[in-house]
């Protein structure tokens, strides 16, 4: 196993060890979080008991884009969200982050991926059953070349997010305090759990080119339902290694200007 | 420009020369009036926390690097260390450049602040050690030894169990440093390692940190506003004040430059005149049977022979002037 790979089970190990450190708390974040996720589904549900379509989207297939977003949105808040999103402007601000850039591995490893919340594994595991339900109502229709699409293009999403949450995380070493830009983003993310189509004229443009909220879970939806047209794909693709580019030499210089904090 | 003062022949660990950092602020008048002024004009004041300074360590030493609050000493130690990247100057730690943070110079150094912990709160401190190891790559059997011997010179045995948060400031500070140094590194920078503890655990602290210097491997810097740190495990003092070097030498040279004299402590019998006494020396402290006179290191002799045949005294104690005076003169010099 490579370093990177054992260095992050061992934060994950750590990671669970120290939400398993206060018994109360550990039980009482269990029941939070079923409980969150138990709200999610019946909130769904009552959509759909007023409305059969969501704009172009069946109920399946909403089904699927929902569970989508969320697979990606727990992968995400797993790993590096909170960390770029709460830790990395708190760590720049307290001067914390001398010991984390002072360590042989890669800054950016340890910033992104310190606290590895092993708690949302919890709201993870009923959103994969979600996703295997919503294929199995759509009875599974789908060819091996669309499912590698799929996953390709969650991995996709997952890089996208990750160049904006460290753009946004990066925008601290100048600021010292958080923006607020991080809570902004979270709530913008949340319009990817809806079929895009239910907006019209520019706000449709603007999720689609502009801030492409549609490649968080509505074109791997597509990908798997076989309605992805392949100029979408390599414009997913491109957007995404674009941004991952540039995030990474924003990194690079907001690093550089860091000033850390007296003693 | 001639290499900085040493006293080893021991080969290089560090080396700088004519580092320079300055930073600025946003100057704020007090009150709410004061941050609006600042929020929308603001003035910027720079600083300059290190003009221009040259230092060397080399293996096996151990130097006090000490200087009053802002004089740049954490600054210093933060370049040398490659948190900060200087203005100007360079810097050379066993070949490489701190700035860059090569993989190969960060498994070479460790630094530890006194005033910060980064051990789990809630875990003990052993599940730090673990990450320790992986993130250096220390191979299992000198993981394990190493942790061994640490845990050991720093006395900690019996608390490696415990989370860190039922720990004592004393204690978690000698966890800290174990984790610092379980991957060997050959330069070790300590911010004011004794920083709060009290007595006990500064005198502990102090004996693992020269049992460390000892073994002739490691280059140690260390600053400390505690001068019993300083005097008592530093082979050399480098002096910072107001981001320059104003010394750098052993403490014999220290005191020879700075305030070449003695004290005299002496224990009277009955009444004494404080008058009579004051003439010979520079009076430190005096109340009804004790009192204590600085004098020239030359005088000495002659001056404790005048106290003996002038004074009815019941004992008499010559002493080094302590190194906080030295300090405090050489503060006070620079800041007039």
């Amino acid at each position: 196993m490579g370093r990177y790979a054992r260095l992050f089970t061992l934060l994950c190990k750590l990671s669970l060890m120290r939400q398993m450190a206060y018994r109360p708390h550990f039980f009482l974040m269990v029941f939070g979080k079923v409980i969150r996720m138990v709200l999610l589904l019946l909130f769904f549900q009552a959509v759909f008991l007023k409305v059969d379509r969501l704009g172009q989207w069946t109920f399946d297939q909403v089904l699927l884009l929902f569970a989508t977003f969320h697979l990606v949105d727990y992968i995400m808040s797993i790993t590096f969200q909170r960390n770029l999103s709460y830790g990395l402007p708190a760590l720049i601000q307290s001067g914390n982050l001398d010991s984390r850039i002072i360590l042989p591995i890669h800054p950016l490893f340890m910033a992104s991926l310190e606290n590895i919340d092993m708690m949302d594994f919890i709201s993870f595991i009923p959103c994969l059953g979600l996703l295997i339900y919503a294929l199995h109502r759509l009875g599974f229709a789908f060819t091996w070349l669309q499912a590698v699409m799929y996953g390709l293009l969650i991995a996709n999403a997952l890089v996208f997010l990750f160049a904006v949450v460290l753009i946004i995380a990066t925008i601290s070493f100048w600021t010292t305090r958080s923006t607020g830009l991080a809570r902004v983003f979270d709530d913008l993310t949340r319009v990817g759990r809806y079929p895009l189509d239910i907006f019209e004229g520019f706000w449709k443009f603007f999720f689609i080119y502009v801030l492409p909220l549609a490649l968080i879970s509505q074109m791997p939806s597509q990908a798997l339902l076989g309605a992805l047209s392949s100029g979408f794909l390599f414009y997913a693709l491109a957007c995404s290694v674009l941004l991952a580019v540039i995030a990474v030499r924003f990194w690079r210089t907001g690093l550089k200007n860091y000033s850390s904090t007296s003693s | 420009m001639p290499a900085p003062f040493t006293t080893s022949a021991e080969p290089l660990t560090v080396s700088a020369r004519n580092l320079t950092k300055t930073y600025w602020f946003h100057e704020k008048e007090p009150g709410l009036s004061g941050s609006l002024k600042a929020l929308f004009r603001g003035r910027k004041k720079w600083v300059q926390a290190v003009q221009g300074i040259d230092l060397d360590l080399h293996a096996g030493e151990l130097v006090g690097f000490i200087g009053p609050n802002g004089a740049g000493k954490t600054t210093t130690l933060k370049m040398l260390s490659g948190i900060l990247c200087p203005n100007a100057g360079t810097i050379d730690v066993l070949g490489h450049v701190p700035h860059r943070r090569e993989k190969a110079f960060l498994k070479k150094i460790a630094f530890v602040a006194g005033q910060r912990n980064r051990l789990y709160w809630d875990l003990p401190a052993e599940e730090y050690f673990q990450f320790c190891q992986v993130v250096y790559e220390i191979p299992h059997d000198r993981y394990q030894a190493a942790k061994k011997r640490l845990v050991e010179m720093a006395d900690i045995g019996d608390i490696l169990t415990v989370p860190q948060r039922k720990l004592s400031a004393g204690q978690r500070k000698r966890c800290e440093l174990v984790a610092a140094l379980l991957h060997d590194p050959r330069v070790i920078f300590l911010d004011e390692p004794t920083n709060a503890l009290d007595l006990v655990n500064a005198r502990k602290l102090r004996e693992f940190i020269r049992a460390k210097a000892r073994d002739g491997r490691h280059g140690i810097l260390l600053t400390s506003h505690n001068m019993v740190d300083i005097g008592e495990v530093c082979d050399r003092l480098v002096i910072i004040h107001g981001g320059r070097i104003v010394f750098n030498g052993d403490l014999a040279a220290l005191r020879q430059r700075f305030l070449p004299v003695k004290q005299i402590k002496i224990l009277f019998d009955g009444p004494w005149e404080r008058d009579e006494l004051a003439q010979l020396g520079d009076l430190t402290r005096a109340d009804i049977h004790e009192a204590v006179l600085e004098v020239e290191t030359g005088a000495t002799a002659r001056v404790a022979a005048l106290i003996c045949s002038r004074f009815s005294i019941r004992d008499i104690t010559i002493m080094e002037a302590p190194l906080e005076r030295i300090i405090e003169s050489i503060y006070a010099r620079k800041g007039r």
